[in-house]
C-alpha cells in the first residue's frame, strides 16, 4: 500500500481530517504534516517465503510441492476441474499447493490475478464460482456455450451420485485410508495428535455431506456404487460416440467436470486399495477415452 | 517481632522479655508501618540485639494456628532448618530470631501477589498476609523445661480456597473482559488450578487451565502446567491465528530476584479466516502449522515502578528452539530477544530530593535463525507469518501503527527475523500535580528496524516447501542483519502524557515520523497507548 505519506504529498490543499478522523487539522499544522518523514528510504525486502512471481496468475489447488512445480493435475476433483478448464480456455496460470484456510470461500481452489506489488485491489482473489467468467474474459480461446436443456440433470448426476461415491471411496472406505493420509493429512502437520485431529473431522464432514446429499440416515456403500455405476453409464451414454460433450467441437466446462472424477479415479499415480470406483467406470470405455484425451490434450 | 524484610524489628515488649524473661509478646507484622516509628524501633531492637545476640536459647516448641487446610508435609520443610539449628550447642537468640525471619518471610511469599503479566513467577497467596508471631516462655511448672527455653508461635489466616472472579483487564494494546476461576491450595500446599476464558478486542475468546504448584515447599521455585484454546485477530496482517496447545514450566527466583522460566511448549496454530483482502504473502501461509519449542526466560527487574521506571534497570532474554531435534512439530528454528531498559532521575538545581525528572531508555533486539526440522537431512525453511517478529505500535515504537515497521505485502505487516529497536524518553512531572502523582508529560524519541530474510538462492519455484541449506541460511541471516544497519532506522519523536496506574500504563502522545521505509504505516497526530510492557 502506498504510505500515508506519499499520498499526501500528492494530495492538494489540507488533509480534511486528522489520522484518528475525529476533527479537522487546521491548515498550518496540515502544512507542518506534510513536511514530515524528514526522509523516507526505499521499501523494505519481502520475506523468503512471500511469492516472487506476481505477473502471472495463481490457482491454489491441493497438489504436492513437487507435483505443483511440475503443473501436474490436482488430486482435489473441484480443483482439477477448474484446473482443467483454464487449460481448455488457454490461461495462463501457475499452481500453488494450498489449504481451504487460504481461500475466501473456505474451499479451494481459488485464482489470484496477476498484481502489481503494493496494489491491494489487484490481489483480490476469484473464488471458484467466478472462475468460468475469468476464464472467458482472460482466456486465448474462446470456450464454446453449448446450451443443453439437460445440463442441470447431467451436472446432479456428477454432484450427487458419483461425489458420493467418490467420497465414500476416499474418506471412509477403510482399505483406502492410507491414500487419504498421504493425500490430506500428512501435508497438514507431522504431528500425530493434529493428523487424528483432522482425519477425525474429515470422515465427519464427508458422511455428513453424503447424508446431506442422499437423504438416508445410514451411509450404505453398495447403494452408493451402484448409484454412480447408473450415473456414469448415463454420462456415457450422452457423450455418445462424440469427442466431447453435447456434441461441441471443443472441450467445455461439462467436459472438465468429468474428466476430474474420471481421471483421478484411474489415476495409477495414486494408490488407491479400494478399487471399485475403477472397476465400475472401466465398464465405460467412452468415458475413458475421453479422459485420456483430455489427459493428452493438456498434459503430455 | 519479626517482619518479612529483615529479622529485626519490634519494640519495648522485647525489650521487657529480655529483661525480665517473663512477658511474651505479640506483634503484627504490618507492612506499612510508620516511617519513623520503624526506623526508632529498628534502631533499639538493633542495640538490644547487639546487647543480648549472644544469649543462649533453646527452641523447646513451634506452633501454627489457622493452617487447617495446609498439609503438614508441605509445613515441615518450611520449618526444618529452624528445628534442626536450634539443636546446636550456642544456638543464640539472634541466630534464632534470624531463622525465624527467614521462614516467615517465605510464608510471607506465600501470601503474596504478584502481578502476573509482568513476571513469570507468581507467588500463590495461600494465607492472608498478616502473619502474627509470638514468642513465649514455657510454664515454670513444667518440669521438662529449661530456663533458655522459648515457645514459637504463628498464627496465620487461609484465605478462601475458592475464588470466583470476572472483570476487565489491560493487556498490551488490549482490552478484554474475563471470567476466571481458581482453586487455592489444592492438596494443602499451596498447588492452585486457575481456569479463564475471556474474548476480548484482539483476542475474540481464550480458553486456559494452569495447575502449579512449588517443589518442596520452596516458594521461589514453582512447576506449573497449562493448557489453552485461542482464537486472536490479527488485523495488520488481515488474518485470525486459533491456538491449542499446552505446556509445562519451570519458574524459580534467586534470592537477588532475578527469576527464571524454563519452559516446553505444543502448539497448534491455524492461520485462518482471512480478509478478503488478504496478501499473497498471507494466503500462502494461511493454514496448519504445529510449533513444539523450548523457552527459557531470564529476567532482572531493578526498577523501583515497571509502570513508571525512574530508576534502575531492567534486563530480559528470551531464547526460543523449535521443531530441532526431537523436539518435532512443523516448525524450525531459534528464536532469542533481549530487553534492555533503564532510568535515571535527575537532580534539579534547587529542588530538595527527587525532582521526578527523568531520563529513560530502551533497547530490544531479536533474530529468528532457521534451523532445520528434527536433525537436519531435508534442510531449513524460512520462517513463517506467525514465527517470525513484529514491531511497531503503540507500546514499542510509537507513532508507528500497530506492526507498522518492516515489510509489506499490500496491507500486510508480515514481520521480520531480524530486530532491532530503541526509545530514548524524558519524564516530567506535571507542574501542579507533583512528584508523588502518577502523571508525567513525556518526550521521546523512539526508532527500530525490522528486516525479513530473503531466500538469495530460491529459484523460480515458490512452493512453500522450499528448503534452505545451512549455508544458504547462513549468508542469508548475515545479509539480513547487516541490512538492519544500514541507513537510518525507522524514526519518530513527540511529547505525550503518561499516566501510570498500579494496573497498566496509559499514553496519550502527539508525534510525528521522521525517517520511514517506503510502505511502513507511521502515524502523524495522536496515538493512544494501554500497555505494562512499553519501550
Amino acid at each position: 500500500m502506498p504510505s500515508e505519506e506519499t499520498r499526501d504529498r500528492t494530495r492538494p490543499g489540507p488533509r480534511p481530517s486528522g489520522p484518528s478522523g475525529w476533527f479537522a487539522i487546521p491548515a498550518p499544522l496540515a502544512r507542518l504534516f506534510k513536511k514530515f518523514p524528514l526522509l523516507t528510504y526505499p521499501p523494505n525486502e519481502l520475506p523468503a517465503r512471500s511469492p516472487d512471481i506476481r505477473d502471472v496468475a495463481t490457482l491454489y489447488v491441493f497438489i504436492s510441492d513437487s507435483d505443483a512445480l511440475k503443473g501436474l493435475p490436482s488430486y482435489n476433483p473441484s480443483c482439477l476441474k477448474w484446473q482443467t478448464f483454464l487449460k481448455f480456455a488457454r490461461v495462463e496460470f501457475r499452481i500453488l499447493p494450498s489449504n481451504n484456510h487460504a481461500s475466501p470461500s473456505g474451499a479451494l481452489p481459488f485464482l489470484l490475478p496477476p498484481s502489481q506489488p503494493n496494489d491491494v485491489k489487484s490481489q483480490t482473489p476469484i473464488p471458484s464460482n467466478k472462475l468460468e467468467r475469468y476464464a472467458l474474459a482472460h482466456g486465448a480461446s474462446k470456450i464454446p456455450d453449448v446450451p443443453n436443456p439437460r445440463l442441470e440433470a447431467y451436472e446432479s448426476l456428477l454432484d450427487h451420485r458419483i461425489r458420493n461415491a467418490w467420497l465414500y471411496s476416499l474418506y471412509i472406505s477403510p482399505a483406502n485410508s492410507a491414500l487419504l493420509s498421504q493425500l490430506y493429512i500428512a501435508p497438514v502437520s507431522r504431528s500425530a495428535h493434529v493428523r487424528t485431529a483432522i482425519l477425525y473431522q474429515l470422515r465427519r464432514a464427508a458422511e455428513a455431506e453424503i447424508v446431506r446429499s442422499t437423504r438416508r440416515p445410514a451411509i450404505d456403500p453398495a447403494v452408493l456404487y451402484s448409484e454412480a455405476s447408473e450415473a456414469f453409464r448415463a454420462l456415457e451414454t450422452v457423450l455418445g460416440s462424440g469427442p466431447w460433450f453435447f456434441d461441441s467441437s471443443e472441450p467445455g466446462l461439462f467436459d472438465a467436470s468429468i474428466f476430474a472424477y474420471t481421471h483421478l479415479v484411474l489415476d495409477e499415480r495414486l494408490a488407491w486399495e479400494d478399487r471399485r470406483l475403477a472397476d465400475i467406470l472401466k465398464e465405460c470405455p467412452g468415458l475413458i477415452e475421453h479422459r485420456d484425451r483430455i489427459l493428452h490434450d493438456c498434459w503430455e | 517481632m519479626v517482619s518479612n524484610t529483615s529479622p529485626v524489628g519490634g519494640d519495648d515488649v522485647f525489650e521487657g522479655l529480655l529483661k525480665k524473661e517473663t512477658a511474651s509478646v505479640e506483634q503484627r507484622t504490618v507492612a506499612e508501618r510508620a516511617h519513623s516509628q520503624a526506623a526508632q524501633s529498628e534502631k533499639r531492637m538493633q542495640e538490644l540485639l547487639f546487647q543480648n545476640s549472644t544469649l543462649p536459647v533453646t527452641l523447646s516448641s513451634i506452633q501454627i494456628h489457622g493452617a487447617s487446610h495446609t498439609r503438614r508435609s508441605f509445613l515441615d520443610p518450611l520449618f526444618q532448618p529452624l528445628v534442626e539449628d536450634s539443636r546446636n550447642a550456642g544456638y543464640t537468640l539472634a541466630e534464632m530470631l534470624e531463622q525465624v525471619g527467614s521462614t516467615v518471610e517465605k510464608l510471607h511469599k506465600f501470601a503474596m501477589t504478584q502481578s502476573t503479566n509482568t513476571h513469570p513467577l507468581v507467588y500463590e497467596e495461600i494465607f492472608h498476609p498478616n502473619i502474627l508471631l509470638h514468642l513465649s516462655r514455657p510454664s515454670h511448672l513444667d518440669p521438662s523445661s529449661s530456663p533458655t527455653d522459648l515457645d514459637v508461635s504463628l498464627r496465620v489466616r487461609e484465605r478462601s480456597r475458592l475464588m470466583l472472579k470476572t472483570g476487565t483487564d489491560l493487556g498490551n494494546t488490549e482490552g478484554s473482559a474475563y471470567g476466571s476461576m481458581l482453586l487455592r491450595n489444592i492438596f494443602g500446599g499451596a498447588e492452585h488450578l486457575s481456569l479463564n476464558a475471556s474474548a476480548g478486542t484482539r483476542t475474540r475468546s481464550a480458553y486456559s487451565a494452569e495447575f502449579s504448584t512449588p517443589i518442596r515447599s520452596n516458594p521461589d521455585l514453582r512447576l506449573s502446567i497449562d493448557g489453552l484454546a485461542s482464537s486472536t485477530h490479527k488485523p495488520w496482517a488481515s488474518h485470525e491465528e486459533a491456538l491449542k496447545g499446552g505446556g509445562i514450566k519451570l519458574n524459580w527466583a534467586t534470592r537477588n530476584g532475578d527469576r527464571f522460566q524454563l519452559g516446553y511448549s505444543n502448539t497448534w496454530r491455524q492461520l485462518t479466516g482471512l480478509a478478503p483482502g488478504a496478501s499473497a504473502t498471507v494466503r500462502n501461509d494461511a493454514g496448519d502449522s504445529v510449533k513444539s519449542a523450548i523457552t527459557y526466560i531470564f529476567q532482572r527487574d531493578r526498577r523501583d515502578n515497571p509502570m513508571l521506571p525512574q530508576s534502575g534497570y531492567l534486563v530480559k532474554t528470551t531464547t526460543e528452539v523449535a521443531g530441532w531435534g526431537a523436539l518435532g512439530g512443523d516448525v524450525g528454528f531459534s528464536k532469542s530477544e533481549m530487553e534492555l531498559s533503564g532510568a535515571l532521575p535527575i537532580p534539579i538545581p534547587g529542588v530538595k530530593g527527587f525532582s521526578g525528572v527523568s531520563i529513560g531508555g530502551g533497547l530490544r533486539g531479536g533474530l529468528l535463525y532457521p534451523l532445520p526440522l528434527s536433525y537436519g537431512l531435508g534442510g531449513a525453511s524460512p520462517s513463517r507469518l506467525n514465527d517470525r517478529f513484529t514491531l511497531g505500535g503503540p507500546t514499542d515504537v510509537r507513532g508507528f501503527s500497530l506492526g507498522g515497521l518492516g515489510p509489506r505485502d499490500g496491507g500486510d505487516a508480515l514481520g521480520g527475523d531480524v530486530f532491532a529497536a530503541g526509545s530514548l524518553n524524558m519524564l516530567i512531572p506535571l507542574p501542579r500535580a507533583g512528584v508523588e502523582s502518577p502523571f508525567r508529560i513525556q518526550l521521546f524519541a523512539n526508532g527500530g528496524r525490522l528486516v525479513a530474510m530473503r531466500n538469495k538462492t530460491k529459484s523460480n519455484d515458490t512452493a512453500s516447501g522450499q528448503r534452505m541449506s545451512a549455508e544458504s541460511v547462513w549468508n542469508s541471516m548475515i545479509s539480513a542483519t547487516s541490512k538492519v544497519g544500514t541507513g537510518l532506522p525507522s524514526i519518530a519523536a513527540g511529547v505525550g502524557l503518561v499516566y501510570a496506574h498500579p494496573v497498566a500504563r496509559f499514553e496519550l502522545n502527539f508525534s510525528l515520523p521522521l525517517v520511514t521505509r517506503r510502505g511502513e504505516e507511521a502515524r502523524k497526530g495522536l496515538q493512544v497507548g494501554v500497555g505494562i510492557n512499553f519501550l
